[in-house]
């Protein structure tokens, strides 16, 4: 731990937004002007948005104080604070005696200031468990040393000098771990496919196309800690025996391709990418690729397409990516979320990170909580939690004592689940038994005040505008589904346009070529099963 | 060689080969109009939709991008699959009312009329009969190698023409592209000494004029294209006959040969 005091801004996109930026800039003319020993830095962000701007404390031998809504007229009384060895308290959300950052040794930052309410004892933060945003919000994103200090790229020198491509590939299929993309395929059988192939040349992607409504875990995870990510995917590499990987990320996030951009320059360095890594065999290198706006680019041949410079439409499979993909090469895809768990599998194990979460559900899962909730954030938690206990433990309910209707989780793919329900267990199984999807982990609330058909239209309104146009189903299909929700949203409708409505989503969810076709009508689905008598409201003579 | 079953018919066919060409020369009748032996599988239109009963992945799934697998066993024809295609051909009536085509393969499934908003289009250059199955697309851009024509737009607004509807140059007049619309959407007409394509922003294209009869018989481009691609090459005086003429030519120097 440093000996000057330490004060770090929360500069991920979203404290930028609530004006962190401007209270970093205040801070360094104030240091400046003052002449004060203080170290001044930039952090990602610790996940409780409605809380921000952040401001992390970090006075010698005492407890790292994370202060909340700060504004640029609190700098100058936090610098006093500071140089007199104390904080402001009325600014102070939480303090954090130790953390575990996963991998590498506990940081003990110190004792003392114990009015402050501990980090644990927060209700937001308290039932979290942070896994994948093991050092979001503590560590600089854009300092390669920081990632160092929390065991950053010992994982890697332990895959590389001690372990065989095969026995990395068997730690992360004892580990459990499922895609975080959605679907929640084995992540290590996967990686098999990949390895089986004979081919010179092999490719692994990491998928940033991160699109869903309301949905922004993956953001989070790539401007907060971006190294970690490379990690995953320089391990990765080496079990599969890929030597290029590209990082997809949408265009719509200039920031995470500025720090991915800047952490790749920095891993190489340091000889982490390029050849002989740490001095062995193993060579390999990373390239960045920018997305160009479309969603459906997230499906994986529809990515591939993007990445080879051609329009970003999928392509029937067989043959998957595993066998032809980039460049018709046997090319592995993961999701951002999935490579930042494979750093901690090989450092923790493989069953130390399976007894995490539900039954084949193991791990956590971050979920972007935002809508008509209280607390909104990115909150990460052990797969398997009732929402329950994340609309109202951690999210706390409706706001101004509204009452919470239902959720709709994993984005325009995924389903409206009423609160009735909400008792279900997060995990890949039971979303998708009550008629949802897990997603990449968007949960959006909605209240009483929220129109259910409302809703729908909104969700089937962007597939059918993300739609690329290949299929029938899902271009044509889409288009006279809007069409219909906007014919009952507007009291013209009858029973027979209900009727065509689920029939219609049946013949799409059938026939589409892509998931995006055939998951897009879930939300009407979702919405028609559970909200029925709202859109009986809506029908021809039922308007008054 | 394995054998495959195609509504309980059994087919020999080699692993790998695609069970929509398998069922066709077989003789057993599986709509599609994005589908073509000569270009890679699409998979877009959705109509040669088969069950798999017996294989790797049972269900509902198009037969263009099926391979064949020893055993494997398939229907053509369930209620489903009938349901599901009648459905589809009523969203295509709807997305391409004047395509007769279309029309004839929907009566066959009973289907006379669709219940769904029809598209029409003023000035359509497509005729309002493009289901944009991608053939003309694929075929000029793989088999060509011109690709003068591309989707332009994405989702319900998507068309095809070529890039910023302009005249383009790349276009060697082939027509290949209409030879292959499965609902015969696309326009050209020779015009004296020039093939207009019609359909795609009038893209205009010289006729080669023949040296001897002086009748007007292939697009230049294509001619130009064409004569690169044979091997061995026709002599150059040939180069500039029509068929019918070039013929003539040929036998005429056969007899001169003959007669020393």
């Amino acid at each position: 731990m440093p000996d000057t005091p330490r004060i770090a801004v929360g500069l991920a996109t979203c404290g930028i937004a609530a004006g962190g930026d401007r209270v970093y800039n205040t801070f360094e003319t104030s240091i400046r002007e003052r002449g004060a020993d203080i170290m001044l830095t930039k952090v990602g962000c610790i996940g409780y948005c409605r809380e921000e701007p952040f401001v992390n404390l970090q006075l010698p031998g005492k407890p790292l104080v994370i202060l909340h809504r700060v504004a640029e007229t609190d700098v100058d009384r936090i610098i006093n604070a500071v140089t007199n060895g104390d904080v402001p308290r009325d600014l102070a959300l939480c303090r954090i005696d130790e953390w575990d950052p996963i991998v590498g040794d506990p940081l003990r930052f110190g004792t003392g200031f114990e009015d402050i309410p501990a980090y644990q004892d927060i209700p937001y933060f308290a039932p979290q468990k942070k896994i994948v945003l093991r050092d979001a919000g503590l560590i600089n994103p854009e300092d390669i040393e920081e990632y160092f200090s929390v065991g950053g790229y010992t994982a890697l020198y332990k895959a590389l000098t001690a372990m065989s491509p095969e026995a990395v590939i068997d730690e992360v299929i004892t580990s459990g771990l499922r895609g975080r993309g959605g679907a929640g395929f084995p992540t290590g059988v996967k990686w098999n496919f990949t390895k089986k192939e004979k081919s010179l040349q092999k490719y692994i992607i990491c998928n940033a196309d991160e699109g869903d409504p309301g949905a922004y875990m993956n953001r989070n995870e790539m401007e907060s800690d971006p190294h970690m990510i490379l990690e995953g995917m320089l391990i990765g590499a080496y079990a599969i025996g890929a030597q290029e990987g590209i990082i997809y990320v949408r265009a719509e996030y200039p920031l995470a391709i500025e720090r991915l951009t800047n952490a790749v320059e920095e891993a190489r360095a340091h000889g982490l990418l390029g050849e002989n890594i740490f001095g062995t065999e193993f060579s390999f290198d990373l390239t960045m690729a920018e997305g160009a706006g479309a969603f459906v680019c997230g499906e994986e041949t529809a990515l591939i397409a993007s990445i080879e410079g051609k329009t970003g439409r999928p392509r029937p499979r067989p043959p998957f990516p595993a066998q032809k993909g980039l460049w018709g090469m046997p090319t592995n895809i993961n999701n951002v979320e999935t490579w930042t768990n494979i750093p901690v599998i090989i450092s923790r194990g493989g069953k130390w990170f399976s007894k995490i979460g539900g039954e084949k559900n193991s791990g956590t899962k971050v979920y972007s909580l935002v809508g008509e909730v209280q607390r909104v954030g990115l909150v990460e938690i052990p797969l398997g939690t009732p929402i329950n206990a994340l609309v109202y433990d951690i999210g706390n309910g409706g706001i101004d004592g509204r009452e919470i209707k239902a959720v709709q989780t994993g984005g325009p793919s995924g389903g409206c689940i009423p609160a009735t329900l909400f008792d279900t267990p997060m995990d890949y199984e039971h979303l998708t038994a009550v008629g949802s999807i897990m997603g990449s982990g968007g949960v959006v609330v909605m209240d009483e005040t929220t129109s259910m058909v409302d809703t729908a239209r909104f969700f089937i309104g962007f597939t059918n505008e993300e739609s690329c146009g290949k299929c029938v189903p899902c271009r044509e299909g889409l288009k006279h589904m809007l069409m219909l929700l906007d014919k009952v949203l507007t009291g013209k409708g009858t029973q027979a346009d209900l009727d065509l409505l689920e029939e219609l989503s049946s013949i799409i969810k059938k026939t589409s070529l892509c998931g995006l076709g055939q998951t897009a009508p879930t939300p009407v689905l979702t919405t028609l099963k559970y909200f029925k008598d709202e859109y009986d409201a809506f029908l021809k003579g039922a308007v008054t | 060689m394995i054998h495959i079953i195609i509504d309980e018919k059994s087919c020999a066919a080699q692993e790998g080969d695609i069970v929509l060409s398998i069922a066709r020369r077989e003789g057993i009748d599986i709509p599609a109009f994005c589908y073509d032996e000569s270009l890679a599988p699409y998979g877009a239109c959705r109509m040669c939709l088969v069950e798999v009963v017996k294989g790797a992945r049972p269900g509902i799934t198009t037969s263009c991008t099926l391979q064949a697998v020893d055993g494997l066993e398939v229907l053509t024809e369930t209620p489903e699959i009938t349901r599901l295609r009648k459905a589809l051909l009523e969203l295509y009536l709807a997305q391409a009312p004047r395509a007769e085509a279309l029309k004839a393969l929907a009566k066959r499934y009973g289907v006379t009329k669709t219940r769904f908003a029809r598209k029409v289009v003023k000035e359509d250059p497509l005729q309002n009969k493009c289901i944009l199955c991608g053939l003309c697309v694929r075929v000029c851009g793989e088999i060509m190698g011109a690709g003068a024509i591309n989707y332009i737009g994405r989702g319900q607004f998507t068309e095809i023409n070529t890039p910023f509807y302009e005249e383009n140059e790349a276009c060697l007049g082939c027509g290949a592209c209409a030879e292959v619309c499965p609902t015969q959407a696309i326009a050209l007409e020779d015009i004296a000494s020039t093939r207009v394509m019609k359909s795609w922003s009038e893209t205009k294209v010289p006729l080669k004029q023949c040296a001897a009869c002086g009748s007007f018989f292939a697009p230049v481009p294509f001619t130009a294209y064409a004569y690169e691609k044979l091997d061995p090459s026709i002599e150059e005086s040939l180069k500039d006959l029509c068929p019918a003429c070039r013929g003539r030519e040929m036998a005429r120097k056969v007899i001169r040969t003959f007669q020393g």
